[in-house]
């Protein structure tokens, strides 16, 4: 039972990254109160661009430069079209998402010329990373050594922002942005650049959530990959009010549920009712939260 | 005067999305102007193809219908896809062991998917009506769980053994919508759809209501309506909407069957259709029309030139954005000349 144990364990924290990356970045908005729904566009987008740069010039390390410089470039848009011309926030994101969904696809034949999946064993992807001496410790070693290094930025993130928001200037100012922007307009601070910059948190790091679909979880890019991820992040993010530390442990809760789904297809159990389980578990994070806002 | 503002407005901003565009073809070192020859050939050039665009866009009407009605209400369905395929997977799998006299069993199986779906987005009606969830998020959520239900159904219990992808076989060919001069019935039905959606909204006191409700729940409220029935109401009946859009798919469409991918994104092609019509239910026919040329046009053009047909995608969406956008500069640019003279004014 023990080796199952460590087993769903360590794939639970390998599932949860992209989710609690994304999360990071949503929260961010969140924060600012920005209604920003483009995480799932801009994972896609930086999956995309991670497989491109690491086969183009044959090192990862490309890859994660074009992704960040993608999940960039869609954040400038967002800010373009929601802080700049003033468009409705949550019309911007439908549109970043179907345009990143547009544009990949659409590279992904015009570049690759396949349709459906790039996949090549010519894609370098990101290192694994051992623990030194954590890694001698029984149980613990196993679930938390040998994972792509994104997996271990995701957790220290995860008390970094923690500090961010909480104890910095930056971070005060940000959440003062989004709950009273008079006050911070009137002590001369501008509500639009802050709010620009909650924007390229999100388009950074939801893109490097994208890094680790497409080199970490696996090494291949296929069309619309991020598949719901972003909005699983969008409702944790809701959740837990945006506060880091819990995003990190809703995404384990998460990625602990989607391998349970793998472990039950070894039961004969058909793979399309155990992909539904993180969907599934969203609903039901939906309705707890709904209970508990309800009876405060 | 504001109807011809708005209409240049939107003349402007979609040449503006065509020219963004062309310099993507030109990056794919292609010609721009052969491009979209070969989209108006394709799309609108002959009778033959102005009937296939009219083909392709009665589910493009029908979702976007179905997000239009629900927005302008108020209510985030975005549940338009898995509406859909249930509707299509419920009268493809109808349509193969039902026996009906052929015309009643047509419009039975295309009442049937609308039911279907309706029943669908009642799911996330209950949610929000019984556990005051949010239908943004749930609506989404039931997307991915209709996906892989129907995608199941499709592949063991109903699969059809000689097909390459799973699907199920083929509907009775007594249920076929038939064409009248190439333009197959359901285009119309989609039609009368948009006729009927208007009546709703607009000459009905529920209508009324989900308007009102739209503008500003909590007037809507306090005047007296019952906001959440109407919500429930709204989503069950774009339900409908949707899921008529899948089963007019099966009986009018080509295919005839429920196969994997048959959603494609028809879903989401609602919602951005609603978005650029900004909910009104004379121009999402407009719009489905518009992006169901392009769709139809997009077969030519790669037909044509080497530029992919997965290039409309990108283009809907630049078209999507540059069209928001622009609408949205426009109006504080007006505003901001207006604050202008106005000071010029006062400091006189």
């Amino acid at each position: 039972m023990v080796p199952v144990l460590t087993q769903l364990l360590h794939a639970a924290l390998s599932s949860a990254t992209p989710i609690a990356l994304a999360a990071f970045g949503g929260m961010f908005s969140f924060h600012a109160n920005v209604f920003n729904i483009a995480m799932e566009g801009m994972m896609l987008m930086g999956a995309y661009y991670a497989v491109y740069g690491a086969y183009r010039f044959g090192h990862w390390a490309y890859g994660v430069l074009f992704a960040l410089l993608s999940g960039l470039v869609l954040a400038m848009i967002f800010s373009l079209f929601a802080i700049v011309l003033k468009v409705d926030e949550f019309i911007t994101g439908i549109g970043i998402n179907m345009l990143a969904l547009g544009w990949t696809t659409y590279s992904l034949r015009a570049t690759f010329k396949v349709k459906g999946a790039f996949i090549s064993q010519a894609i370098p992807p990101v290192p694994k990373l051992r623990l030194f001496l954590i890694e001698k410790i029984p149980f613990l070693g196993e679930v938390l050594s040998l994972h792509p290094f994104p997996v271990f930025v995701a957790m220290i993130l995860a008390f970094v922002f923690h500090l961010v928001l909480y104890r910095t200037t930056f971070g005060l100012r940000l959440r003062a942005a989004g709950e009273e922007p008079v006050a911070v307009a009137s002590v001369g601070l501008s509500v639009r650049l802050l709010k620009f910059w909650s924007a390229v948190l999100c388009g950074i790091l939801s893109s490097f959530a994208g890094v680790y679909l497409s080199l970490g979880y696996v090494t291949l890019f296929s069309e619309n990959m991020s598949n719901g991820r972003g909005w699983i992040s969008l409702a944790i993010i809701i959740l837990v009010r945006g506060k880091p530390v819990p995003i990190m442990l809703m995404s384990i809760v998460f990625g602990i549920l989607e391998n349970l789904g793998l472990l039950l297809q070894r039961y004969a159990v058909p793979p399309q009712f155990t992909a539904m389980l993180p969907y599934i578990a969203t609903l039901f994070v939906l309705y707890s939260y709904a209970r508990r806002s309800s009876s405060t | 005067m504001n109807t011809v503002r708005s209409v240049l407005q939107t003349a402007v901003a979609i040449s503006l999305a065509f020219l963004v565009a062309a310099l993507f073809i030109l990056l794919q070192r292609s010609s721009p102007f052969e491009v979209y020859r070969a989209l108006y050939e394709y799309g609108l050039g002959s009778w033959f193809s102005f009937t296939n665009t009219l083909n392709a866009s009665f589910p493009l009407i029908l979702t976007g219908l179905s997000a239009s009605i629900a927005f302008s209400s108020g209510v985030v369905n975005l549940g338009q896809h898995g509406q859909f395929l249930w509707g299509a997977l419920v009268a493809a799998v109808a349509g193969v062991y039902l026996k009906m006299p052929g015309w009643f069993g047509t419009a039975f199986l295309a009442v049937l998917g609308g039911l279907v779906g309706a029943g669908w987005a009642a799911l996330a009606a209950f949610f929000k009506r019984k556990y005051r969830m949010d239908e943004f998020i749930s609506t989404l959520m039931l997307n991915f769980l209709a996906e892989y239900t129907t995608l199941y159904l499709a592949t063991y219990p109903f699969l059809d053994p000689k097909a390459y992808v799973p699907s199920t076989r083929m509907i009775r060919r007594e249920y076929f919508l038939a064409s009248f001069f190439d333009v197959n019935l359901a285009f119309f039905v989609a039609v009368f759809m948009v006729f009927l959606s208007w009546w709703f909204l607009w000459k009905t006191w529920r209508g009324y209501e989900a308007r009102m409700m739209g503008y500003n729940k909590l007037f809507a409220t306090v005047g007296g309506c019952d906001v959440e029935t109407d919500t429930s109401l709204i989503l069950i009946l774009t339900g409908f909407l949707s899921g008529l859009g899948g089963a007019l798919l099966i009986l009018g469409g080509t295919q005839h069957r429920f196969m994997k991918g048959i959603g494609a994104n028809f879903g989401w092609d609602g919602v951005m259709i609603a978005i650029m019509a900004q909910n009104s239910v004379v121009q999402t026919l407009f719009y489905a029309l518009f992006i169901g040329f392009l769709k139809n046009g997009a077969v030519g053009m790669e037909f044509e030139t080497s530029v992919p047909s997965e290039f409309v995608m990108f283009l809907q969406a630049i078209i999507v954005l540059t069209l928001v956008g622009a609408r949205s500069g426009f109006a504080s640019l007006s505003d901001w000349l207006r604050a202008r003279s106005e000071l010029r004014r006062l400091m006189k």
